[in-house]
């Protein structure tokens, strides 16, 4: 049967894990409940607690896990880089929805902020899950512009102004996994389903004009579990912290291969 | 120890070029339910007599008969689609996969078979 029991490492203990209070005369104080689990220790995962005065810290998310990192707990592990959502690596769980936490207001969460790593992926310490399949069904749809026309020798491959906007939206994706680690569907069968991300991926390079390989990209998808597994739940689009819409990208796929039948 | 690379692993089964058909028969079935659905409960609802007998003769007339018909293997063929995908999402044991989707299939036709036989039956009036 279909695995709904989270994986080991995503179980945690009831046990309380370490409370780290807030320090003498803060004034406006926020708990942050933060997932923690470390593969040398041997130990079940925990909560531990860590309480920040607001007004010593940054409005972030990301700015609060910076702050615990750099003065309370240097063994808290988890991936940043951009700090303005273009890059992807602070993608988490937050109050129960996943985001990047470098774009997530503290102020937008009511009571204690609980940050869990990406669900239902392998946990490697921390905040950090293991994302090398998820990339690896990136890589699956062939990201990269197909043809077997030469190119101009003169010019690039030219491209009319309403297609590009038609590419504009799917290139933004940052490949943070949000989406993909939100849908059940994922959950259950991410053996085999690609995920929005991936196909969203897929989507960008199926409607882009100058590919060439639209209808080799269309037959590698049509698959009932590759594709079909998405059951519209709509997780993804509401999930996506970049606003896109894997949901309408994975519903136009499905109309594109129904439409080539007849 | 698995020593598979993860794109070899979501490369591994390939495309089995199928699947549109069952998706676009199955939302072609949910269309097609609306009107039949309500058009049998509006039979019902609006039947004076709904005893064995009457329910038998309002049956047998071709304008009940017909689209009573149509309802059931909709109906069915929209049943067998849906639980297909159900058992697809959940059961991940390759042998109790095969047998629940032919068990599904067996069932679904034999309720179908049942439901034409009954049918053609008070339609020639060997039934009632």
């Amino acid at each position: 049967m279909a695995e709904f029991r989270l994986p080991a490492h995503s179980r945690y203990t009831e046990q309380p894990g370490q409370h780290h209070p807030a320090p003498a005369g803060a004034t406006r104080v926020r708990e942050f409940r933060i997932y923690r689990w470390n593969p040398d220790s041997g130990a079940k995962p925990r909560i531990d607690r860590y309480e920040l005065d607001l007004d010593q810290c940054g409005p972030m998310v990301l700015d609060a896990l910076l702050k615990i990192k750099n003065e309370i707990d240097p063994t808290l592990t988890f991936r940043r880089s951009c700090r303005e959502g273009i890059c992807g690596s602070c993608a988490m769980n937050i109050d129960g929805a996943n985001t990047l936490a470098c774009t997530c207001a503290i102020s937008g969460i009511h009571g204690a902020v609980r940050i869990f790593p990406l669900p239902h992926l392998p946990v490697i310490k921390d905040l950090v899950p293991d994302l090398s399949h998820f990339y690896a069904q990136y890589a699956a749809v062939e990201p990269w512009l197909k043809t077997r026309t030469p190119p101009p020798p003169d010019r690039e491959r030219l491209q009319a102004p309403e297609d590009q906007e038609r590419v504009d939206r799917p290139s933004a994706c940052i490949l943070c996994a949000c989406c993909s680690t939100s849908c059940p569907s994922y959950w259950w069968n991410s053996d085999r389903y690609l995920g929005p991300a991936a196909l969203l991926a897929a989507w960008r390079w199926i409607v882009d004009t100058r590919d060439e390989a639209q209808g080799e990209r269309l037959d590698a998808l049509e698959d009932p579990f590759r594709l079909y597994r998405c059951h519209t739940i709509m997780n993804c689009t509401e999930a996506c912290p970049k606003d896109l819409n894997p949901a309408r990208a994975i519903a136009d796929i499905k109309r594109r291969l129904s439409a080539r039948g007849h | 120890m698995n020593l598979r690379s993860p794109l070899g692993a979501a490369m591994a089964h390939g495309s089995a070029r199928s699947g549109t058909g069952h998706w676009r028969d199955q939302r072609l079935g949910a269309v097609a339910l609306v009107p039949l659905g309500l058009w049998f409960l509006w039979a019902l609802l609006t039947r004076p007599d709904l005893g064995h007998a009457g329910v038998v003769a309002w049956i047998a007339e071709p304008l009940t008969a017909v689209p009573l018909a149509l309802f059931t293997l909709v109906a069915l063929w929209h049943s067998l689609l849906g639980t297909a995908v159900i058992i697809e999402d959940y059961v991940h044991g390759h042998g109790l996969k095969a047998v629940s989707l032919v068990a599904l299939r067996l069932v679904h036709g034999l309720a179908a078979a049942a439901a034409i036989v009954a049918l053609v039956a008070i339609v020639g009036g060997g039934a009632g």
